[in-house]
């Protein structure tokens, strides 16, 4: 043991313990995608259809030949009204090399926003009416046993999806109930065996109402819980209402400082960051710039998701969060990405054994 | 001097002995002759019940589910009718008075020539140019797609292979071709967005693109279709229409705006650009698209509604009508209804037995649904009835003409609605046209998938037509039409694909596949070439032990398309008879070579289909096609598969057919692509819900029918047969090649030897000469000889063989001393020497045939070698004296190369066959020791060489001892001779068979004599077996296999005749006439060698020539 004590790293030798000492070999475990010292997992939701799942090998392609460079992680949805457990999507990003991050969505159709809670409401998870689909979900997350991330119930700080805490008494708990749905649907999943699976805790970067009860920090279900934490950062992405240009470091900065007080350890994933083509209001191209030049400042930042979306609002405008929606603002994502800053494929480590922290060793 | 030997002519042996073969009671052959008839007999019904049960279909069993495929078709209650609600026009119309239908009502005349007749036609689809061949004559403008504007920086692309060409030949019509934003199933409109953002000169640089463009193919103009652009940047958009349109019209091109009814009423400022835009296509169909639930494609009220809109924008003359002509089908079980030509839309619902369908209030759009395997269809479509409803009402609102979408879609009668639609009035008696529905050739189909089966049949339908006072036109359909069908099947989950390859076995690529595929689990199809199947049946047998499936690919590979149906029916029947002998099973499945496109538009392709689908086969078409045949690169074949797979499951590769690198290549990546798509690679059979053992049923051995085994036996002998020819042949190139080898090695050895001085040798020569009917050249020779310039001694003596001509006259004439002259009753050759030899006085002797001239100098060099006592005969150096025909300068250099060259290899290994009489020396010893000359062969020479060599004396050949002899000049005549020559020698080595493989005579056992029986007789006989193997390979182009052992043969044939002329000092270019000279004699040799076969199995007694009676008289002296 002590000959080969110096060449194994601390991670190996909790390993090797466990093994009897005559066959202390590499690790062949199960693995899971490593937070990268260096630079940041380049990802990117392309438009897979009304139910975010229409996940084909055709589309993935087709944007990475747009934007020059392959994927590390791609983003696509599990809607609880579809009741299915995204199995083909998982192996098909599986196997195209990236790493699959999934929205897992608790709500039904038809699938619009503002419409508050439905039959997939919070209460009614914690109530175990949906305990069967959880746990399927769960097998089916264990049977696919390769890492992926998964960020349920996202945004919740804000008051358009029908999981947010404003619809579940606000600041009389409605956070709260958040948290204890979290930690109840992560326990029941990760009781069936799914330990494959990357916890991504996805606040909005503001949050609305903006107000104390309702910040990122209250919905928090604790370190067990969660891997990594995540933000949606937008930029302007509708006429209507009250439209205004905002520029990205405003959007990222502040967030980020409340977000990484969560918890002092743990990656910051950009789990979505996108922005309409208006060309009266202000500059994509140099929003997407300002973007790449930005994100490397923040260094728990590991990895950023862009929403590759166009879509066509009530009043026929469109919002066109698509890489493409002008030369310009191709060409500075084409350059953005191109920095080496941005890792084009998942790193992969050996899964930390859960039991025991290795600090106790003495 | 030793005193003269005694010659023993009277020795009961030599007079009882028979002519070699002869059959003395004479019933050799007539038994042979029995046997052979007999076997000829058996060998004929053989061949015969093996033909007739390669005609005898294989009764496959109907497979369930493709028998009951129309029954699975079933006419189900008219759903009710969901109506898509369109936010768009309520919107419009919300603000305005609602739609009011436009009764059918008498109107003004049309000026037929003023509104415009455009058709958009589908570049690529048979029926869409098939429906402009026929109706070109009724539009005045044609739009085909063409460009597309999807890159960001504003440049503009032409679709590939649009082929626009082939409209040019159609003037007067106008070709409009448009450009849109579609890229391949995408809209792009950032690239007119941005192009519309862009500074006015790259948008100026767009448009003079565009003009160049539209020039270049001599179009009239363009239609601009561009979709999903967002309404914000309607002033740009309309300021780049406008732009457009001018830069246009400075070249008089015109720019036509396609407006479909939703959005881009709202993208362009249809006010703003009407001033510049030619016209306006109003897209007056989609009410329902392929994504909504079931409903109209196009309502008369919805129509009619639209078009009161668009009346408020522009020039109502200056709007056109693109009104649709097409149906929808949309099956419970897709998000996606599926686009039908009206003929289809007919062939359904004849196939499900549908009651009726009819068009009327409020819709006015037919509709009916049928069930298939129970799952609910809706049809929504447009036809003649809607065309002349919407026309008119178009016509009514003063728009300037229509579009029709599509040509090849339409319901054929919207070529005579045109013309109804234009009418001031309708009349029953007009609408009459309409009633009746003529069913023809085109080619519809039911059901979805590449695996097929076809109905042929062809009938007309009708429906009524109503007019109403109040409204449009009704109608009600009675009888559908019925159009030829396919059946299709096997579409699969949509996840699950199959490969199948096309053309093998073949022993280079099939093998590598097949590994590939197993290291990968995967099981394919192999669609098998009968006649590369016979060749490779362990290839065969290998598919089907490592599980895959097995079906025909036709026999020969023949284009059936073209092919009578009792050609098909055999090559159908032969490739299912000899995959069920190779492998046990039957296979159900069949692809036609050549027309596997899963979209047949020919009935031609069909009939095969047709015939395939009677005897129960399934066809499987392919929908994945990436070309591998012409040898596109392997990154060229995935990159098609992947644009391909989405539309299709059925991915044709070949295994045969040529090199296949590219293919082997490609697979692995193609497999990881589809691996990474999600797909499933399953067998041909999953796709259809059935087991390989459905498909390729294993035969019950109790069950296997005479013709089973009497063609199994007959593929079995064919492909030994072949095998062993191509046995034989490799073989026979081989000895070929180390005989030449042997030879010249063995003829230089002699070549260099040094000259040895020999002593003076010049003994007293008797000069014999047997003649027979030679009076033409007896003097000749015998002068020759003659004038000599030998110092010894010599006596000629001529024997006249009882000649019917002068010879016995010209040979007294000589006034010699030295000569004498013998006359005798013909009997032969042999007994002609005989009787030369009792009156010879020398020991050493000369034996000289009168055709035969010697130079002054042959006698010496002839008896030269007999010096040394062990040489008992010399050969001397015959050559062609006669070189005036082609035959004979052909056997000069025959003489030359094998005679001549042979003879000096065979003399060093003294184990030369014949010592011709032609020109030689022999020891009178020797002659005495082996026994005379005897007249039991026709080929005396070579029988008394043989005799000698048995004696134990050397023999030897002298080259410097050449005498000329009259070669036979007319082809006749050669085969005489060699026939002559061939039946002494099979003759002589008949009867000296003991010597060929004996152990006392080496080089002549072991080398000389094999070497004639295999060269001579065996190579030669089965020549024309091995010419029907090279036809055959010719025709049916097995790469040629057997032309390398042909150029092997001719190359060593060249080289030795080269080194023979070298050798003999003649011109090289004499050499060459050895390729020309195998093909003549290559038959000749191969007709005498099977002669004097025959001839020695009948045991006729053959002589110098001609057929004696006997040939019993034997010389005494």
């Amino acid at each position: 043991m002590k000959n080969f004590a110096p060449f194994l790293s601390l991670l190996f030798l909790a390993a090797c313990q466990r093994t009897p000492p005559a066959a202390p070999t590499a690790p062949t475990g199960p693995l899971t995608i490593a937070v990268p010292s260096q630079g940041a997992y380049l990802g990117s939701y392309v438009d897979f259809g009304d139910t975010e799942d229409d996940v084909t090998i055709e589309a993935i392609e087709k944007y990475e030949k747009l934007v020059g460079k392959p994927l590390a992680i791609v983003a696509s949805s599990s809607y609880w009204g579809e009741q299915t457990f995204p199995r083909e999507n998982l192996e098909r990003i599986t196997r195209h090399g990236s790493a699959p991050l999934v929205y897992w969505s608790p709500w039904d159709k038809p699938y619009e926003q503002e419409k508050g809670p439905d039959r997939f409401s919070l209460t009614a998870i914690l109530e175990g009416k949906w305990d069967a689909y959880i746990d399927r979900w769960g097998d089916g997350a264990h049977a696919f046993g390769k890492p992926f991330f998964v960020s349920f119930g996202n945004e919740m700080n804000g008051e358009w999806f029908p999981w947010s805490g404003t619809f579940y008494g606000g600041e009389k708990g409605g956070p709260e109930v958040f948290q204890k749905a979290w930690r109840y649907v992560v326990d029941r999943v990760r009781a069936r065996g799914a330990t494959n699976i990357l916890w991504v805790f996805q606040a909005n970067n503001y949050s609305s109402p903006q107000e104390e009860w309702n910040t990122a920090r209250q919905y928090y279900p604790g370190k067990e819980y969660v891997d990594w934490l995540g933000l949606s950062v937008y930029g302007m992405q509708f006429r209507d209402g009250d439209p205004h240009w905002a520029e990205f470091k405003g959007l990222l900065d502040y967030p980020y400082q409340e977000i990484t007080k969560i918890d002092p350890d743990k990656p910051v994933m950009l789990a979505e960051f996108g922005v309409g083509e208006f060309p009266d209001f202000g500059d994509k191209a140099q929003w997407l710039h300002d973007a790449f030049a930005q994100i490397p400042k923040y260094p728990r930042i590991k990895a950023a998701i862009y929403w590759h979306e166009r879509w066509q609002n009530e009043d026929e405008s469109y919002s066109n969060l698509r890489v493409n929606s002008s030369p310009q603002a191709r060409q500075a994502f084409h350059e953005g990405a191109a920095n080496p800053y941005w890792l084009s494929e998942p790193l992969f480590k050996p899964m930390a054994v859960p039991t025991k922290k290795p600090t106790e060793r003495k | 001097m030793k005193g003269l030997p005694p010659l023993d002519w009277s020795s009961a042996d030599m007079s009882n002995r028979q002519f070699i073969f002869q059959d003395q009671d004479g019933k050799r052959w007539p038994r042979l002759r029995l046997a052979g008839w007999i076997l000829a007999v058996l060998g004929i019904a053989a061949l015969g019940l093996f033909f007739t049960s390669l005609f005898m279909p294989v009764d496959l069993p109907a497979l369930r589910d493709f028998a009951e495929l129309k029954k699975q078709l079933q006419a189900a209650n008219p759903a009710p009718t969901i109506r898509a609600t369109d936010l768009a026009l309520q919107k419009f119309l919300a603000a305005n008075h609602p739609p009011r239908l436009q009764p059918i009502r008498p109107r003004k005349a049309i000026d037929a020539n003023a509104p415009i007749h455009a058709a958009f036609v589908d570049n690529w689809n048979a029926n869409s140019l098939n429906s402009l061949r026929n109706h070109a004559h009724q539009l005045t403008h044609l739009i085909p797609e063409w460009l597309t504007l999807i890159s960001l920086d504003g440049t503009l692309t032409e679709i590939e292979e649009a082929n626009l060409e082939q409209f040019a030949s159609l003037a007067p019509i106008i070709l409009m071709p448009t450009l849109s934003n579609l890229n391949g199933n995408d809209w792009q409109p950032e690239a007119v967005e941005s192009l519309a953002l862009a500074p006015k000169s790259k948008r100026q640089a767009f448009a003079r693109h565009l003009v160049t463009l539209l020039q270049s193919v001599k179009a009239g103009g363009v239609v601009i279709d561009w979709q999903k652009m967002d309404p914000t940047y309607r002033p740009q958009l309309s300021r780049l229409i406008n732009e457009t349109a001018a830069i246009l019209h400075e070249q008089k091109l015109q720019l036509w705006l396609s407006v479909s009814m939703s959005g881009e009423m709202n993208v362009f400022d249809l006010d703003a650009v009407a001033d510049q835009v030619d016209h306006f296509v109003a897209i007056l169909q989609d009410e329902t698209t392929d994504t909504d639930a079931p409903g109209p494609v196009a309502s008369q009220n919805w129509f009619e509604g639209w078009l009161s809109v668009l009346m408020r924008h522009g020039k109502p003359e200056q709007w056109i009508a693109a009104i649709g002509n097409y149906g929808y089908d949309w099956a419970a079980n897709s998000s996606k209804a599926e686009r039908l030509s009206f003929a289809d839309v007919m062939s359904r619902a004849d196939h499900a037995a549908v009651q009726s369908a009819e068009s009327r209030a409020p819709d006015d759009n037919p509709t009916y649904s049928y069930d298939q395997k129970s799952i609910a269809h809706t049809v929504w479509f447009l036809d003649a009835v809607t065309f002349l409803n919407q026309y008119r009402a178009a016509l009514d609102s003063g728009l300037g003409g229509f579009a029709l979408d599509q040509l090849g879609n339409e319901d054929p009668g919207v070529w005579k609605a045109i013309s109804l639609a234009e009418m001031p009035t309708l009349t029953p008696e007009a609408l009459g046209k309409l009633a009746v529905l003529k069913g023809d050739a085109t080619i519809t189909s039911v059901g979805q998938g590449g695996v097929v089966s076809v109905q042929m049949e062809i009938a007309d339908g009708s429906r009524q037509l109503t007019l109403n006072p109040d409204g449009p036109l009704s109608e009600t359909y009675r009888d559908f039409p019925s159009y030829p069908t396919l059946y299709r099947e096997g579409a699969g989950d949509g996840k699950s694909v199959t490969l199948t390859f096309d053309d093998g076995p073949d022993p280079e690529w099939t093998p590598p596949i097949l590994d590939l595929l197993k290291a990968r689990g995967i099981k394919a199809t192999f669609f098998l070439i009968g006649r590369s199947a016979e060749e490779h049946p362990d290839l065969v047998q290998r598919i089907v032990a490592e599980g895959h499936e097995i079906g025909g690919h036709s026999f020969t590979h023949a284009n059936l398309a073209v092919a009578t149906p009792a050609q098909i029916r055999l090559e159908l029947n032969v490739t299912q008879r000899l995959l069920e002998s190779l492998t046990g099973r039957s296979t159900y499945l069949f692809r036609p070579p050549y027309n596997a496109d899963s979209q047949p538009t020919e009935l031609a392709d069909l009939s095969a289909i047709e015939i395939a689908g009677g005897l129960h086969y399934l066809t499987v078409l392919e929908d994945v096609d990436p070309q591998d045949w012409a040898k596109p690169s392997a990154e060229t074949i995935v990159e098609r598969v992947k644009t391909l797979r989405a539309g299709g499951n059925i991915i044709l590769l070949h295994d045969g057919g040529g090199d296949r690198t590219q293919t082997l290549a490609a697979l692995p990546k193609i497999l990881d692509y589809l691996d990474a798509r999600g797909d499933r690679v399953v067998p041909l059979s999953e796709l259809l819900g059935m087991t390989r053992d459905d498909l390729n049923p294993p035969l019950d051995p109790k069950k296997n029918t005479p013709a089973y085994y009497t063609s199994g036996i007959g593929f079995d002998v064919a492909r030994w047969l072949e095998d062993f020819l191509w046995l034989f042949l490799a073989f026979a190139t081989v000895l070929v090649t180390v005989r030449s080898a042997i030879i010249l090695w063995l003829a230089f050895q002699n070549l260099r030897r040094p000259l040895e001085a020999a002593p003076p040798f010049f003994p007293p020569l008797s000069i014999l000469i047997p003649a027979h009917n030679e009076g033409k050249v007896i003097a000749q020779t015998i002068r020759s000889v003659l004038r000599t310039d030998y110092p010894g001694e010599i006596e000629v003596i001529v024997v006249d063989d009882g000649s019917n001509d002068d010879t016995l006259a010209q040979a007294k004439a000589i006034p010699d001393p030295r000569v004498k002259v013998i006359y005798q009753p013909n009997g032969g050759k042999a007994t002609a020497l005989q009787t030369a030899l009792a009156t010879a006085q020398h020991n050493v002797l000369i034996l000289l045939d009168a055709d035969t001239q010697f130079l002054s100098d042959t006698l010496e060099a002839l008896v030269k070698p007999l010096a040394d006592a062990k040489i008992g005969a010399v050969s001397g150096h015959a050559r062609v004296g006669n070189r005036r025909s082609f035959v004979a300068r052909c056997q000069d250099l025959e003489y030359v190369c094998g005679f001549n060259l042979d003879r000096r290899a065979y003399a060093e290994w003294n184990c030369i066959t014949v010592v011709p009489g032609a020109v030689s020396a022999f020891r009178r010893e020797a002659i005495v020791a082996a026994g005379g000359f005897n007249a039991d062969t026709l080929a005396e020479d070579t029988d008394l060489t043989l005799a000698i060599h048995r004696a134990g004396y050397r023999l030897t050949y002298a080259p410097e001892a050449v005498a000329l002899t009259e070669a036979p000049e007319t082809l006749r005549t050669l085969a005489k001779q060699r026939f002559r020559w061939a039946y002494g020698t099979l003759q002589c080595l008949w009867k000296h068979r003991d010597l060929t493989f004996h152990r006392d005579h080496k080089a002549l056992a072991w080398f000389s004599l094999p070497g004639v029986w295999f060269f001579q007789f065996l190579l030669v006989a089965l020549a024309p077996l091995i010419d029907v193997l090279l036809v055959q390979s010719l025709i049916f182009g097995q790469s040629l296999a057997i032309l390398p052992y042909f150029l092997i043969f001719l190359t060593i044939d060249l080289i030795v005749a080269l080194i023979a002329c070298h050798l003999e000092g003649l011109p090289y270019r004499e050499a060459l006439r050895i390729l020309p000279m195998r093909f003549l004699y290559r038959p000749l040799l191969s007709y005498v060698v099977w002669k004097a076969i025959f001839k020695a199995l009948q045991g006729a007694v053959v002589g110098w020539g001609k057929l004696h009676r006997t040939a019993s008289v034997t010389a005494q002296s």
